[in-house]
């Protein structure tokens, strides 16, 4: 196994007025980072996404597969049931409430524990049936990045030396709510980089809150190259060259993760809490300031590398999960007032490299961060949410 | 027993700065009579990005036109600058400095608006924890994240 083509090239510091600042033991490690130009060009370059697409056998993306309908999801979560034992039951059924709501992290389960059904701990047919669920549920594209995004935290079990439970069977099941045709539910699937949350009957349609990420941002193993994120870093990285030339698409300040996600309060002399979507609801920019270009001011062409950057997140969930929101948002008036704007590289190749799509509902954004597991190279989180419909509505917005 | 949990309690922090790539700012009130001590933890890493933005003049200097109180009405309390210390914490370096803040006079020592913006101002995912100290209890005030800059306090009773 090995990770190839990612790299960091950092931001340039302004580091002669900080130097004095920080500890002598951080200089040299800080001073080596910003030395390492020809190999960080080379790497760079590979990292891009038009090289990605060379080398990496994923499958192409077509939104089919499950229908997304609620009462084909809700029949095979009665499949499911009928395998599960009392405990299991216990832990796969909660009540359709914000606390069960909000429990999605994109941090590690040794560091947000999870405690609903864990897909590590089925027995072969329960898994069967647990993924036919997913099957149901998701589009083509939505059931490969869900393997694909595993397949990555198996690749970094074998570093997780610190236990904070990097593997593809930490990844959880859950319904809040009682499945089925009329009465709201929601279908919870996630783990460390994956937050499914698809609510079903709701007041709203709703697909989201949806975490996608990815580290590493490309791998290799078993012989076979994996890239979790290849359709949406590549459409949201084509959307940002596309709209760079345009001042007003350059959104200022700096971005070190989404910002819409989960944040974790560490505090000195305590044990660090939150890590889930405790921010929600969330406030959003209002006006025109520093959101981006608005896309009623962009070329057919540009707009329509909007539309995709939106149905690389929006075809995701099953086609009857989420056709009622990418209409509200490809809407002629409301599509015209979304902003598009980006911050950092728009190829995404080096660290905060950031891109946003900001609508009178639509909230998607990726962002380039340091790994965790190889400081040295890259990984991506990116965010989903409506501004209307996050948890379909159902938990107080 | 105590010693089992004191060591998954040090694995847990270590395997929180381990998978926590942009830590978070706290800011840790303690209420005395006349006047507000504080505690402010500010992460380098995205401090460096915010002092990029806003080079101009020493530490303290910065933080004084980031960081500042003032009454509802706008009337400005003020400010001093303690101690400066280096330290890391959960893997990550932080710059921990001492502040106090103390009413203009006649106005109530337990009600103010807080301002900080240090690394807020550039940062955009970057998150404030307001905690009031109480000894080894605390309770989260309130959070800051950009564009807010400003958050009213109130001493829990």
């Amino acid at each position: 196994m090995s990770i190839k083509g990612d790299a960091t090239r950092h931001r340039p510091f302004v580091w002669c007025t900080f130097r004095a600042m920080i500890p002598p033991r951080f200089h040299r490690e800080i001073e080596m980072r910003a030395n390492l130009p020809l190999f960080l060009a080379i790497a760079t370059l590979a990292a891009t996404p038009a090289f990605s697409a060379q080398t990496v056998t994923t499958p192409p993306c077509t939104p089919t597969l499950g229908s997304g309908a609620a009462a084909d999801v809700a029949t095979a979560v009665a499949a499911l049931r009928t395998m599960l034992t009392q405990d299991q039951l216990a832990a796969f059924e909660r009540p359709l409430d914000l606390h069960s709501a909000i429990q999605w992290s994109n941090l590690p389960d040794g560091i947000v524990k999870r405690t609903t059904l864990r897909m590590g701990n089925l027995e072969p047919k329960q898994a069967a049936a647990a993924r036919q669920v997913m099957e149901t549920a998701l589009s083509a594209c939505g059931l490969a990045m869900l393997d694909e995004i595993r397949l990555a935290d198996d690749f970094l079990e074998r570093v997780d030396s610190r236990h904070i439970g990097w593997t593809s069977a930490n990844y959880f099941i859950a319904v809040l709510g009682n499945p089925g045709g009329k009465t709201p539910w929601i279908l919870q699937f996630g783990g460390h980089h994956l937050a499914y949350n698809f609510t079903f009957n709701g007041r709203l349609p709703g697909a989201t809150p949806m975490f996608l990420g990815t580290e590493p941002i490309r791998f290799e193993m078993k012989g076979a190259m994996h890239e979790p994120l290849p359709v949406q870093s590549t459409a949201m990285s084509r959307l940002a060259i596309a709209i760079a030339p345009h001042p007003e698409a350059k959104l200022s300040g700096t971005f070190t993760d989404v910002v819409k996600g989960v944040v974790m309060k560490v505090e000195p002399g305590q044990m660090p809490t939150g890590g889930t979507d405790t921010g929600f609801p969330q406030s959003y920019p209002a006006g025109k300031n520093d959101r981006g270009i608005e896309v009623g001011a962009l070329t057919k062409e540009q707009r329509a590398l909007v539309r995709a950057a939106i149905d690389s997140f929006a075809t995701l969930p099953g086609a009857k999960i989420a056709a009622a929101l990418r209409t509200a948002y490809e809407s002629p008036e409301a599509f015209n007032q979304t902003y598009v704007g980006y911050a950092g590289s728009p190829d995404l190749s080096t660290l905060g490299s950031y891109v946003r799509i900001d609508g009178p509902r639509v909230w998607m954004e990726l962002v380039v961060q340091k790994a965790v597991a190889s400081p040295a190279e890259l990984h991506y989180h990116a965010l989903w949410r409506d501004k209307q419909s996050d948890y379909g509505g159902e938990t107080g917005q | 027993m105590i010693r089992a949990s004191f060591i998954a309690s040090a694995l847990l922090l270590t395997a929180v700065a381990f998978a926590h790539p942009a830590p978070s700012s706290i800011l840790k009130l303690e209420f005395q009579a006349g006047r507000v001590n504080a505690e402010y933890w500010v992460p380098v890493s995205e401090l460096e990005f915010a002092r990029a933005a806003d080079a101009g003049g020493d530490f303290p200097a910065y933080l004084l036109r980031h960081i500042g109180a003032e009454t509802s009405t706008g009337t400005r309390w003020l400010m001093k600058l303690g101690s400066v210390r280096e330290t890391t914490y959960l893997d990550h370096p932080y710059l921990v400095t001492q502040l106090t803040f103390s009413p203009p006079a006649g106005a109530a020592p337990r009600d103010f608006v807080l301002i900080d913006d240090a690394v807020t101002h550039e940062v955009r995912n970057h998150v404030v924890y307001v905690v009031e100290n109480r000894g080894p209890d605390s309770a989260l005030l309130g959070a800051l994240q950009y564009p807010a800059r400003r958050l009213a306090i109130t001493e829990r009773q």
